[in-house]
C-alpha cells in the first residue's frame, strides 16, 4: 500500500482523485474514498440495499463517476404504456459494459416498492420495467437508475434499428414454424420413400400424403410469404430474382403435390418446406446481424449529453439544452462527464477518454487550448470549453451521418444467384408452358399434359441451384470465423472476391496503436540506471505512454516510490531514495525551476520534429535522461503486404497523421501508395477514387474517423479492438488483430466463389440432364427424388470442402 | 390392432410437433431469444440475500 501517494482511488469509480479533494469516509472500520458527493452517494445506497457485492463482481472495471447533465423527467412521460392495473417502459441505459451492471440494475430495480418486473437487455442496452400505477411512476424508475449511477434515455433509437428488430423476429417465427414443420413432413415423406421399395398400405400412403398436405400449407403460404411478396414485386419491375426462384420452386413443388392428391400421382412437399427452411435461416442470421449494426449506431449518438452547462459573464453557470447553444458560448466540463460539444478548451487542465472516436484506450490530455470533441468522456479536472460546433455538425454527429448515408447506399446483398435466377426462371417457365402446349397439341389429356408441365417445374427448380450460393456462403462464413474473421453478411465474401485494392489506416492498423520505448539517452549517468529511474516513477503512472515506460523495465527490480503526484498534461514527480525526481514534458521541469541544457533541448526538439513523443527525466536540477517513445509497426504488417501484392492487389495507405510519420510506417510496411493528413470524409472520398483507378476496394480501419470509409468500401475489416462504430461499420472484424488475416480472407473469398460457380455449374448440369426427361415425361418419380438427393449431396460436400481449402 | 397403434403414434408424434411449435411460439412472443448474452451470466448470480438462509442479512 502506498498510504502515502498524494492521490487516492475512488471506492466507487476507481478513478485517481487528488488526496486534498478526496471525501473520506470510515465504514465498517475500513477506510473509503470517494471522488465526489456523487459516489458517495452511490455507494451508499449501495450498502444499504446489500448489493456491495457488484464490487465483487466487477473485477478492474470502472463504472465513471455518476453522469451530471441530465434530461428532463417529462422527456420520459412518451415512452410509458399504461394498460389498467400494470404500466411499462422501454428505457435505452447508457453505462452498461457488464453483466454487474446488468445485476445491479435489476436487483435494485425489483426491490423498489411498486415495481413489477425488470428486465435489461446486455446486448442493446435496453431495459423493459414494468410497474403498479397506483404505487410508482416513471419518474421513480428514471431516478432511481439515476441513482445507481446510469443514465437512462427514453427510447428515441433511430427508426430504422425498431424496424430491423421487428424483421428479425417476424423472420424468426417463420423460420421456425417452417423448420417444425418441415421436420414433420421429412419424417413422414421418409414412410412414403421406404413404402416405395418395401410395399406400403394403400391406406397409409394416402394418410401420409394428405399429413404432409397440410403440414407443408402453413409452410409454403405463411413462412414463404416473404418470397411471394417479394415475387410479386419483381414480376412488377419485370426482374426475377432468388425470391421469384424460390418461391417457383416451392410453390410447384407443393401445387404438384396437392393436384397429385387427387388425380393421383407423387408428392414433392418435402422439397418444398425444405427450400423454404434453409433460405428462411440464411435470412434470419442476416437480419439479426444487421439490427445489432443498427443498435450499436444509435448507442453511439447518445454518447453526446442533451443538456449542458453554459457558463454566464456574472461568473455562475446555468444549465441549458445543447441545443440552444451556439459557436462562441462558453460551457463548464466537470469531471466524469461526457462532452457536450465540440470546442477548445480555454480553461482548466485534465484528460479525456475519447476512445469511441480514437480507438486509442489510453486518456488524452488537455489544456488551455486543445480541442475537445462531443461524447469523450472528461477525467479528472474541470474544462471551460468555447464552442466550435454543436448538434448534428459535430465530428461524432458527422462520422454517425455518412457511416448511415454509405450504408443505406450501399446496394441490397446482390447474390450470385439473384443474377442466375433474372434468365433461369423465365426460361424454365417457358420449357414448362411448352411442355404443356406440345402435350395438348399431341393429344394428351389435360390434366396429364398439366402434370407433366408442373413436373418440369419440380424437377428444374432449385433445390440445388437455391442451395448452391448460401452453403458455400455458409461454410465460407464459419470457416472464416476459425480464422479469427468475423463476417457479418454473405455478400462480405463475395466482394472480397473481386477486390484490387486493399486500403489501409495507420494508426491501430498497420501500427499497435500504443506507444513503446524506442530510446533511452542518459546524460551524465548510465542508460540502465536513467530508464530504471524512470520506469519506477512511472510504475503506477495511468498515461499510455508513462506504461510504455514502466514496461520496459522489467517490475521486480524497478525501485519503491514515495510521494508521487502526477501533473495531468505534463508529468509525474516523485521520491526515490529520499531524491526528488520530475519525469515528463519541458514545461514541467521549467515550472520547477530546472534549467535544460543545450544538449537536451536538442534532443528533445530531434525527437519532437520526428513525431516521437520525447519526455525528460530530472533530479530538479539537472536533466538526466531523454526517454522517447513510438507508436510501432505491428510485427506482421510487412509480410501481409507483400503477399497481398504477390496476388496482384494494389496496396494504399491513408492516414490523418503528417506526411513524415506516414512515410516512416509506409517505408517499414513496404507500402509506396501514401496519403497523409486526410479527414474522415477525405477516407472516404479516397476509398471512392481508388475503386475507380484500381477496382473494388478493402478498407481496414479501427477508429471512429475511419468508418465512413469502412461504410463507402466494398469489404470494410476493422481491427477487433477498434471502436464500436468501425466494428458496426465494418462487414468483416480481424479478432486476432493479425494483418495476414487479410490476405487469406482474399484468398478464402475467391475459393468461396469458385466453389459456387461449381455447385452453380453442378446444379445445371442436373437439370440439362433432367429436365428433357421430365418434358418427355419418361422421368420416374424415384428417379427425380434421387437425382435431387444427389444433385444437392454434390453441393453440400463441394462446399464443405471450404473448410480446408483455401488456407 | 396394428392399424391403431400406428394411428395413434402418428398422432402423438403430430400432438409433440404441435406442442413445441407453441412453446416456440411463446418463447419468440415473450422476447425469450431478444437477448442471448445475458442468460449466461445470470447463473453466477447470488440469490437476493434475504432468501439465502444461513446468510447474514442485508447491513449486517
Amino acid at each position: 500500500m502506498r498510504a502515502d501517494r498524494a492521490t487516492a482511488a475512488c471506492s466507487h469509480c476507481l478513478l485517481e482523485v487528488p488526496e486534498t479533494s478526496a471525501i473520506r469516509e470510515t465504514i465498517d472500520g475500513k477506510e473509503a474514498t470517494f471522488c465526489c458527493p456523487g459516489c458517495m452517494a452511490i455507494h451508499a445506497l449501495l450498502r444499504s440495499e446489500g448489493l456491495t457485492g457488484f464490487y465483487d463482481r466487477r473485477g478492474g472495471w470502472s463504472p465513471g463517476p455518476p453522469e451530471t447533465v441530465r434530461i428532463p423527467l417529462d422527456a420520459f412521460d412518451g415512452a410509458v404504456r399504461a394498460s389498467g392495473r400494470q404500466a411499462e417502459a422501454d428505457l435505452v441505459i447508457s453505462g452498461i459494459r457488464c453483466a454487474s451492471c446488468v445485476w445491479l440494475i435489476e436487483r435494485y430495480l425489483g426491490g423498489r416498492p411498486g415495481i413489477l418486473s425488470t428486465r435489461v437487455n446486455f446486448a442493446t442496452g435496453r431495459a423493459r420495467v414494468s410497474w403498479d400505477p397506483s404505487e410508482t411512476g416513471i419518474e421513480a424508475v428514471v431516478l432511481a437508475i439515476r441513482a445507481l449511477g446510469y443514465t437512462p434515455y427514453p427510447p428515441d433509437s433511430l427508426p430504422a434499428g425498431d424496424a430491423l428488430r421487428r424483421e428479425a423476429s417476424d423472420l424468426l417465427l417463420r423460420f421456425g414454424t417452417a423448420a417444425f414443420l418441415s421436420m414433420q413432413v421429412m419424417l413422414f415423406t421418409a414412410g412414403l420413400y421406404a413404402g416405395y421399395f418395401q410395399g406400403i398400405d394403400a391406406r397409409y400412403a394416402d394418410l401420409f400424403r394428405w399429413l404432409c398436405f397440410l403440414l407443408s400449407t402453413p409452410v409454403v403460404f405463411y413462412s414463404g410469404a416473404p418470397f411471394l411478396l417479394g415475387a410479386l414485386h419483381g414480376a412488377r419491375h419485370g426482374a426475377f430474382g432468388m425470391d421469384a426462384l424460390v418461391f417457383l420452386g416451392a410453390f410447384s413443388a407443393y401445387g404438384y403435390g396437392a393436384a397429385s392428391l387427387f388425380l393421383g400421382g407423387d408428392v414433392y412437399f418435402d422439397t418444398a418446406t425444405m427450400i423454404l427452411t434453409l433460405i428462411l435461416l440464411g435470412r434470419y442470421i442476416e437480419a439479426v446481424a444487421r439490427s445489432r449494426a443498427a443498435d450499436g449506431i444509435s448507442r453511439l449518438v447518445r454518447l453526446a449529453p442533451v443538456m449542458a452547462r453554459k457558463a454566464i459573464p456574472d461568473g455562475r453557470t446555468v444549465d441549458v439544452p445543447v441545443a440552444s447553444l451556439s459557436p462562441g458560448d462558453l460551457v463548464e466540463i466537470v469531471p466524469g462527464e461526457r462532452m457536450p460539444v465540440d470546442g477548445n478548451v480555454v480553461e482548466g487542465n485534465s484528460e479525456a477518454d475519447e476512445s469511441m472516436l480514437t480507438g486509442e484506450a489510453a486518456p488524452v490530455s488537455k489544456i488551455a487550448g486543445d480541442p475537445v470533441v462531443a461524447g469523450a468522456l472528461n477525467g479528472t479536472g474541470r474544462l471551460l470549453v468555447r464552442v466550435a460546433r454543436t448538434g448534428a455538425d459535430t465530428v461524432l454527429s458527422r462520422v454517425v451521418q455518412s457511416v448511415e448515408e454509405a450504408q443505406a447506399r450501399k446496394a441490397p446483398i446482390q447474390r450470385a444467384a439473384d443474377r442466375v435466377a433474372r434468365f433461369f426462371a423465365p426460361v424454365i417457365l417457358l420449357i414448362a408452358a411448352g411442355t404443356v402446349f406440345f402435350g395438348l397439341h399431341g393429344g394428351s389429356l389435360p390434366h396429364a399434359a398439366l402434370m407433366s408441365g408442373i413436373a418440369v417445374l419440380v424437377i428444374a427448380c432449385p433445390c440445388a441451384l437455391g442451395l448452391a450460393t448460401p452453403l458455400a456462403v455458409l461454410v465460407g462464413t464459419t470457416s472464416a470465423q476459425a480464422r479469427g474473421i468475423l463476417i457479418r453478411g454473405g455478400d462480405v465474401l463475395e466482394q472480397a472476391a473481386k477486390v484490387r485494392c486493399v486500403l489501409f489506416d495507420k494508426t491501430g492498423t498497420l501500427t499497435l496503436g500504443r506507444p513503446r520505448l524506442t530510446d533511452v539517452e542518459a546524460i551524465g549517468i548510465g542508460r540502465e540506471e536513467a530508464l530504471r529511474l524512470a520506469a519506477s516513477l512511472e510504475s503506477s503512472s495511468e498515461h499510455a505512454i508513462g506504461r510504455a515506460i514502466a514496461k520496459a523495465y522489467p517490475a521486480d527490480r524497478r525501485l519503491p516510490v514515495q510521494g508521487f503526484r502526477a501533473h495531468p498534461g505534463e508529468g509525474i514527480e516523485g521520491e526515490i531514495d529520499g531524491m526528488r525526481y520530475l519525469l515528463g514534458r519541458p514545461e514541467l521541469l521549467e515550472r520547477f525551476g530546472v534549467a535544460i541544457d543545450s544538449e537536451a533541448s536538442r534532443a528533445y526538439a530531434a525527437h519532437s520534429a520526428a513525431r516521437r513523443s520525447a519526455v525528460l527525466l530530472s533530479n530538479g536540477s539537472k536533466t538526466l535522461a531523454i526517454l522517447s517513445t513510438e507508436d510501432a509497426l505491428r510485427p506482421e504488417a510487412a509480410a501481409a503486404v507483400s503477399l497481398l501484392r504477390a496476388s496482384g492487389t494494389t496496396v494504399v495507405m491513408v492516414t490523418g497523421d503528417d506526411p513524415g510519420v506516414a512515410a516512416r510506417v509506409a517505408g517499414g510496411s513496404g507500402i509506396d501508395n501514401v496519403h497523409a493528413r486526410v479527414s474522415p470524409e477525405g477516407k472516404r472520398e479516397e476509398v471512392r477514387r481508388a475503386r475507380e483507378r484500381f477496382g473494388p476496394v478493402l478498407v481496414v480501419g479501427d477508429g471512429v474517423n475511419d468508418a465512413p470509409a469502412l461504410a463507402e468500401a466494398d469489404v470494410g475489416v476493422a481491427m477487433g479492438r477498434g471502436t464500436g462504430l468501425a466494428i458496426h461499420s465494418a462487414g468483416a472484424t480481424l479478432i486476432t488483430e493479425d494483418l495476414l488475416r487479410i490476405p487469406a480472407l482474399l484468398a478464402l473469398s475467391r475459393a468461396t466463389m469458385r466453389v459456387i460457380r461449381q455447385n452453380l455449374f453442378w446444379a445445371f448440369s442436373y437439370n440439362l440432364a433432367a429436365v428433357p426427361l421430365a418434358v418427355a415425361g419418361k422421368l420416374h418419380p424415384i428417379a427425380a427424388a434421387a437425382f435431387m438427393v444427389g444433385s444437392s449431396l454434390l453441393v453440400v460436400g463441394n462446399s464443405l470442402r471450404l473448410r480446408k481449402g483455401g488456407r | 390392432m396394428t392399424v391403431d397403434t400406428t394411428l395413434l403414434l402418428i398422432a402423438v408424434s403430430l400432438a409433440l410437433g404441435f406442442a413445441a411449435w407453441l412453446l416456440f411460439l411463446w418463447a419468440v412472443k415473450s422476447d425469450q431469444f431478444d437477448d442471448v448474452e445475458r442468460p449466461k451470466h445470470r447463473m453466477l448470480d447470488d440469490d437476493p440475500e434475504e432468501r439465502g438462509p444461513g446468510r447474514t442479512g442485508s447491513g449486517g
